[in-house]
């Protein structure tokens, strides 16, 4: 009986392995790691690798998709492993330079001048994935950062418009914080959350040059984040929370409940990505009514009033990649005009492809507020990716300890500038 | 003689495939941790740097070890009193025959039930019940006239790690007490007996009979909370991310950060070395203990 079945199964995977050279050795074999594993998402990407496979039948694409968090563990085991996918998933900024630095992706610029990939992306959107004058990814979506208000609440509290200055805004809350209101949800207890406002204030607080120094680990030792307007920053954040600006407890709440609270009704503002717009729909904030601003401008600020905080992301090609030119054809099809809306309107993000964004894919303001994007005098990156990661590792609990009273802005900056200069040092 | 190397033969193909698994997946990847962590490198860069023991004296001068051991020690002393004290005391409570026998029975599986759930699901039930304001337990600390001593559990750097300690004892306790149900039920009820007609009480009971009747049981289970409170990740890392701000950091979170988010995977070795020296200190007390049996 035991024989018999192990005759079987060897007969079996004899069988597949006479067969299986015949049709794979003419095909070229791309591997494709991205982070969109939820159904519908998964689903676009099936329909597209299908679509491109059964146009280029030379061509089989491997997929895989793992969610967003575990994606970045995930990107290094498979970095360290030797088993480089040949499209991957990447943030822009240091995430993706990270990946460059390590010599680990394949130079785009020549390939994006093509005919092929003409007027696709505005060009705003490529700088992000610039490195050293090379264009490194693809981009594939774009996200913007703002202010939403509830309009009900903010009419209770006599707030007539929007905060346009920083002043603005504390005045609006504590006209919110009069009339009991709570002025802004926020919840930090994955800190990415607080990074988000400090990497906005740090742009407006910081004049630009600096700051890209800093960030890139290109200022001198001794000139490394010193600048005044990093504290300043932590320590508008402090007051926020001190203040009572934020709800409290913000390091114990999730992004997802602090966004509950402000979807119910029961906090005027929530610092938004325009992905998360789609989540208002039937909820007590819409029947209020809702609306955006941008994070608003620091009349004496030292950096850049116009920059808004938002990124896109996109594809790296591997530079280790057997099929550079197959690998550049499937992105060249997944960011076609019309797979752009089609992918902005299952998973809501909006596309970076130029023209994609339209009102009948996405929400009115979404639209509006990738429009005001590119509008911006420049985006500011996700902080947590825009820094190496391990001064992250040391600025992202840092904000934590500022929002809790545990320590001061000041300290917090001697910490993050011992990290960056031992950084700078192991990177020679 | 003959039939005896024929013995050891067997025997020998028979361990074989275990062990040649736990060479392939446990030894040659601790002997990997050691040589990972004499060198600094990161998963990105295909550059190796020797660096001797730079990696070790950096980590014992990183006031974060100090900090994750501490938490890893609260996380043991806790473990051992509730689980294993507690948990000895539950059994021996409900196989005393205080409890009637058919609640005996009930309170046996509620008490288990926890140790069942995912750790997941436990994590993100409790991160629920913790929340300000609109979690059940400080709602019901409201109502009983405690607001004054109401906080945000794990998001105030005092009190998060003792929130995350404390759902691992209510998931444990009664999984280690069920234990040690089966190791009393062991005991020969005729020493109970004879101590009973002795008059011996059920305290006394407890501490001449019980007690050195589960002795081995008791070494295992304080073995196994101290090697779990050595290595937990899980529950922190579901619960709180070992913050705000590192406050509840245990050295397995430290260890994940650093290797996939720092991308330091020579430093993240050295913190793996250290707690592997830990768990073998441990483990060679306990083989100590065990030998050391009373006749």
């Amino acid at each position: 009986m035991h024989r018999r079945a192990a005759l079987a199964l060897g007969a079996g995977f004899a069988a597949t392995a006479a067969l299986r050279p015949a049709g794979a050795q003419a095909k070229a074999e791309l591997n494709f790691l991205h982070k969109w594993p939820e159904p519908d998402n998964i689903a676009f990407f099936r329909q597209v690798v299908r679509e491109f496979e059964a146009a280029n039948p030379g061509v089989s694409i491997k997929m895989e998709a793992v969610a967003d968090d575990p994606y970045k563990d995930k990107i290094r085991v498979v970095m360290a492993s030797g088993n480089v996918p040949d499209i991957f998933f990447s943030w822009s900024g240091e995430y993706a330079g990270q990946f460059v630095r390590a010599g680990r992706t394949l130079d785009l610029t020549a390939a994006l001048a093509a005919p092929e990939w003409k007027d696709r992306f505005a060009p705003a959107t490529l700088v992000p994935f610039t490195f050293e004058g090379k264009v490194r990814g693809v981009p594939m979506n774009l996200s913007a950062k703002f202010l939403a208000y509830n309009k009900a609440l903010f009419a209770a509290a006599g707030i007539t418009a929007p905060p346009a200055t920083f002043p603005e805004l504390i005045t609006a809350m504590d006209k919110l914080k009069a009339n009991n209101v709570v002025p802004i949800a926020l919840g930090t207890q994955a800190p990415w959350a607080a990074a988000h406002y400090i990497g906005d204030w740090n742009t407006k607080l910081v004049p630009n040059d600096i700051r890209a120094a800093d960030y890139s680990l290109a200022a001198p030792e001794d000139k490394l984040f010193t600048h005044p307007g990093y504290a300043q920053a932590l320590t508008h954040f402090g007051e926020f929370a001190s203040k009572g600006y934020f709800n409290r407890s913000p390091n114990a709440l999730t992004h997802a409940i602090a966004r509950g609270t402000f979807t119910a009704g029961r906090a005027a503002m929530f610092y938004e990505e325009t992905l998360g717009f789609k989540n208002y729909a039937g909820t007590k904030l819409a029947a209020d009514g809702w609306s955006f601003f941008k994070m608003p401008a620091f009349p004496d600020g030292a950096g850049d009033q116009g920059q808004i905080t938002g990124a896109p992301d996109g594809f790296l090609v591997s530079a280790a990649t057997k099929n550079p030119k197959e690998a550049l054809a499937f992105l060249n099809f997944l960011t076609t005009r019309a797979n752009g809306a089609a992918w902005t309107k299952v998973s809501g993000r909006p596309s970076a492809v130029q023209g994609a964004i339209t009102e009948e894919v996405t929400l009115p303001e979404i639209a509006a507020g990738i429009a005001q994007l590119g509008q911006a005098t420049g985006m500011a990156l996700w902080l947590d990716t825009v820094i190496d990661p391990r001064v992250v590792g040391v600025y992202l609990p840092g904000m934590q300890a500022v929002l809790g009273g545990t320590e001061t802005p000041q300290q917090v900056m001697d910490k993050i500038r011992a990290m960056a200069i031992r950084v700078k040092k192991e990177r020679g | 003689m003959h039939y005896a190397r024929g013995n050891y033969l067997a025997a020998a193909i028979m361990l074989a495939p275990a062990v040649l698994l736990l060479a392939v997946f446990v030894y040659l990847p601790t002997i990997e941790a050691f040589r990972y962590s004499l060198h600094r490198w990161s998963s990105l860069s295909p550059t190796w740097t020797y660096v001797g023991f730079e990696n070790f004296r950096e980590l014992f001068a990183d006031p974060t070890l100090w900090r994750a051991l501490i938490h890893n020690t609260i996380y043991a002393v806790v473990s051992l009193f509730f689980q294993v004290f507690i948990g000895l005391v539950l059994a021996a409570t409900l196989e005393s025959g205080i409890v009637r026998r058919r609640l005996a029975g009930f309170f046996r599986i509620s008490i288990f039930i926890p140790s069942i759930l995912p750790i997941t699901a436990i994590g993100l039930l409790w991160t629920m019940l913790y929340q300000p304001a609109v979690g059940l337990i400080d709602q019901a600390m409201t109502a009983a006239g405690l607001a004054a001593w109401s906080r945000a559990w794990l998001g105030d750097e005092q009190t998060a790690v003792v929130a995350v300690v404390m759902v691992s004892q209510w998931q444990w306790t009664g999984y280690i007490a069920l234990l040690f149900v089966v190791a009393i039920r062991a005991i020969p009820k005729e020493l109970y007996e004879a101590s009973m007609l002795d008059g011996a009480g059920p305290v006394a009971q407890f501490w001449n009979i019980t007690l050195p009747g589960v002795r081995e049981t008791a070494i295992v289970m304080a073995s196994i909370t101290v090697y779990g409170a050595i290595k937990v990740f899980d529950i922190v890392w579901v619960m709180t991310n070992g913050g705000p701000n590192s406050a509840s950091e245990v050295l397995g979170t430290f260890l994940y950060r650093t290797a996939f988010r720092n991308d330091m995977v020579g430093y993240a070795s050295a913190i793996a070395v250290v707690m592997f020296c830990l768990a073998l200190i441990f483990g060679l007390i306990q083989i100590r203990l065990q030998r050391e049996r009373p006749e």
